[in-house]
């Protein structure tokens, strides 16, 4: 089960850095911070599966998304 | 194929930097050393009487190392105070947030809310309390159960920021003024540094349990400091972020 | 030990995120994504020794180590600070010199210096 998910872990990061939209990548930084909190659970770490659902999912997103849209959202590779 | 023709000189930076990078990585993956067993088995032992608390990773980084948890609120204390600064002088004004950046008229405040839908007050702005009644379930009762200081307090950040985006601009909480926010970030630091003496006092030593000799249960002091670190964290986070989405007043 | 060939290609892809990317951002996600890969690592290792999570209630035995857990849970925190300082310089950059590509950046400091 935890081979399954760092396989989607690593599609995802692939395609957080190859987007062509920042605010595409942003969202799959937060559905890969989601997942790796599934993992921590899955991998007997509860107090670090909440941490890192609330930070990953929460916070890191809303100051990434501060940041595209405080600026500019598209990247021109 | 586009056929592009790479130079001799960026191939050979590319082969170095990836068996550079290989070099430092390999040993630590491929090692074939079992994990050590001993740490676990003393704390299976001996982690809750020791500590009094029945979550064996509250008692490590509240009991055993928790020098780690001082130094950890130091990063965070510089961290945010860094953050704002630097946000606060690059020229554009805190209460416009991004609306002051130019993606809107300045001092359009009617527009900022008018991007907003419905759904986004509704929503948000219900679940807000009910998601800070969850983060201080979590940050007291961290010694039980998971959870703990962080975990509760980075809910808690979370919730702020519910708040903060739900508000509409006759009502609002005192918790989403950011004033309020950074006094509740510094006063939790200040508090932990009392606590971290208090056990100098009982003659216990830094971060010793003032309470180990008294007839008080070993965990009041557990749930002492899981609170004074949530209260730090949750403030902290959420001062950064209130900050950035612009309702500084 | 497949789960530590997949670590460390995720390592690889952070740092292919840092160094070979001209955008900013980019560069910051790679970094997230590093710090994330060496908490799973400790995680995963830590795991591999115990069969209940670290919580000891009643006749629980043989828990996973919560050594490394302890610790990643001040690394997780410590990565959320790096990259929104991270995010606030990229703000100022992209202020001074309104892009976010690293070569346009260099130029114009390289011309405001002269």
């Amino acid at each position: 089960m935890t081979v399954i998910i760092l396989i989607l872990l690593v599609g995802l990061s692939v395609y957080t850095l190859s987007s062509g939209d920042l605010l595409h990548g942003t969202i799959a930084l937060s559905a890969f911070s989601l997942l790796s909190a599934i993992l921590f659970y899955l991998l007997l770490a509860p107090d670090v599966a909440i941490t890192e659902a609330a930070v990953g999912a929460g916070v890191s997103t809303v100051v990434f998304v501060w940041a595209i849209r405080a600026t500019e959202r598209k990247d021109a590779k | 194929m586009k056929g592009r023709k790479y130079s001799f000189s960026f191939v050979l930076q590319v082969v170095l930097s990836l068996s550079a990078v290989l070099a430092v990585l390999l040993p630590v993956f491929l090692a074939g050393n079992l994990w050590p067993t001993a740490a676990r088995d003393y704390l299976e032992r001996n982690g809750v009487k020791e500590s009094g608390a029945k979550n064996l990773v509250s008692a490590i980084y509240l009991g055993y190392r928790a020098f780690d948890t001082l130094g950890e609120t130091i990063v965070l204390l510089v961290a945010v105070s860094g953050t704002i600064t630097i946000i606060a002088h690059s020229g554009i004004s805190l209460a416009k947030g991004f609306a002051g950046a130019g993606l809107a008229k300045p001092g359009s405040k009617s527009q900022l809310i008018a991007r907003r839908t419905e759904l986004i007050d509704v929503v948000t702005g219900k679940l807000g309390p009910i998601v800070l009644i969850f983060g201080l379930y979590v940050m007291l009762f961290g010694h039980l159960s998971p959870g703990g200081g962080f975990q509760g307090g980075v809910v808690v950040a979370s919730g702020i920021v519910f708040i903060s985006l739900g508000s509409k601009t006759d009502r609002s909480t005192q918790l989403q003024k950011a004033g309020v926010l950074a006094r509740l970030e510094a006063a939790g630091f200040l508090f932990l540094v009392f606590a971290a003496l208090a056990g100098i006092l009982g003659g216990h030593g830094f971060f010793g349990n003032p309470f180990a000799g008294t007839g008080a249960s070993a965990g009041t002091y557990i749930v002492a400091l899981n609170a004074i670190i949530g209260l730090k964290v949750g403030a902290g986070i959420g001062f950064m972020c209130v900050a950035m989405l612009g309702r500084v007043d | 030990m497949a789960e530590r060939v997949l670590l460390i290609l995720l390592c690889l892809i952070g740092f292919w995120g840092i160094i070979a990317k001209k955008n900013i951002i980019k560069k910051i996600f790679g970094l997230y994504i590093l710090n994330s890969a060496v908490v799973i690592l400790f995680v995963v290792e830590g795991a591999r020794i115990g069969e209940n999570a670290p919580i000891m209630a009643e006749g629980v035995s043989h828990v996973a180590d919560p050594l490394p857990q302890a610790l990643m849970l001040t690394a997780i925190v410590i990565g959320v600070c790096i990259t929104s300082l991270a995010l606030a310089i990229a703000f100022r950059l992209y202020r001074f010199a309104n892009t976010f590509d690293i070569d346009e950046i260099r130029r114009k400091i390289r011309h405001a210096s002269t």
